[in-house]
């Protein structure tokens, strides 16, 4: 038997990859946000000693991979690693595995539930197809452990800070822990630099009186990140998104906006640099 | 504005969680409402710490910077 008639391409849609052992195929998984149950690591575990080498692979972007399965044992591979809802992953130009840090369900730093927000990405966008390759990564704060702008399209997590007179003890320590310089001393009065703010809330949360608050909570989008062969990072889109449904209609638009204008093998990022950024801001924020 | 000052140490080139570590322990010696200062880095030393101390529920009452380093002025917390 060979695998002369097998479609490669279909194949790697599924998220099943030949390796260079053109026989043998590596078998992505569908790994939302990085998490996975033991149940499914016990299966994973299972699968690969069974129809692989006794061997699985972490990826770049929190994927699991099982390698080395001969092509004669994929079907059965995949089925059961799907008894246990354990999908398959995806490969070529497509929306690819969401990526997400902890968030706010863990880590002291995050703003935002991450992990909801990349299943509710992952539900809506997860295999559809587009020009090239599309990755999106959710981070629960401007810390942006998961990467958001190295991502097509990256949700982060933000807050924005008010001084409140009446609390303030004058130590000054805001103007000294902001990492951006953003907090300045104008006539008695701290003030904040909304330009160079990053929106991380390691001020509200170092300041010794509460002077420091936070005045709105929310989302930052960028757009256009990649890494690969041209590297550019993510460009942010606007300001602080203050509601949800505003920032899924943004992504929404994006999304649409590259299935649209994108060409073949050109990375979103690439695109808005083709196109200008200034131009695209216009557009996807026209009416939102 | 003069403070009266329990014990002060130096933690210049003590990286985190090791220059919280010794705060606290600086702090576990002397009473509630008593104070200490601490010499801290600038970086995540300064971003890290006064944070901590708060969340333990002790109170800095002055921040001094003296160039490439701070001067933490810590009051221990009454209930500690």
């Amino acid at each position: 038997m060979t695998n002369n008639r097998l479609d490669i391409t279909a194949m790697k849609k599924m998220g099943m990859i030949q390796q260079k052992q053109k026989d043998f195929f590596a078998m992505r998984l569908h790994v939302v946000g990085g998490d996975l149950n033991t149940e499914q690591l016990q299966r994973i575990i299972e699968v690969a000693d069974k129809y692989g080498k006794g061997q699985v692979h972490l990826s770049t972007r929190q994927g699991l991979e099982i390698h080395n399965i001969h092509y004669t044992k994929l079907e059965t591979a995949r089925k059961s690693l799907e008894e246990i809802n354990l999908k398959m992953g995806a490969c070529g130009p497509r929306i690819r595995i969401i990526v997400a840090c902890p968030g706010n369900d863990t880590c002291r730093w995050g703003i935002i539930n991450t992990k909801k927000m990349a299943k509710e990405l992952d539900e809506k966008y997860f295999r559809k197809e587009t020009p090239h390759k599309f990755k999106l990564a959710v981070t629960g704060c401007p810390n942006n452990c998961a990467k958001a702008t190295e991502n097509d399209i990256g949700i982060m997590g933000g807050i924005l800070p008010e001084w409140i007179k009446d609390e303030c003890s004058k130590c000054n320590l805001c103007i000294y822990a902001c990492p951006k310089n953003a907090i300045y001393k104008e006539n008695d009065q701290y003030k904040l630099n909304e330009d160079k703010c990053i929106y991380c809330s390691i001020c509200t949360s170092s300041c010794p009186s509460e002077a420091w608050i936070r005045k709105k909570e929310g989302y930052i989008l960028h757009i256009g990140g990649t890494m690969g062969k041209s590297p550019r990072l993510a460009s942010k889109l606007c300001g602080l998104i203050e509601e949800k449904p505003r920032l899924n209609i943004l992504i929404e638009k994006a999304v649409q906006y590259y299935k649209k204008h994108g060409q073949k093998k050109e990375r979103f990022g690439h695109m808005i640099d083709r196109i200008g950024l200034e131009e695209i801001r216009e557009v996807l924020l026209d009416g939102v | 504005m003069e403070f009266d000052i329990k014990k002060s140490i130096d933690l210049l080139g003590v990286i985190c969680p090791m220059n919280f570590v010794k705060t606290k322990a600086a702090l576990a010696h002397i009473k509630p409402g008593e104070i200490i200062e601490v010499k801290l880095d600038e970086g995540e030393s300064i971003i890290n710490v006064p944070r901590s101390v708060k969340e333990e529920g002790h109170k800095i009452l002055k921040v001094f910077n003296d160039g490439q380093s701070f001067r933490l002025i810590i009051q221990k917390g009454s209930d500690q």
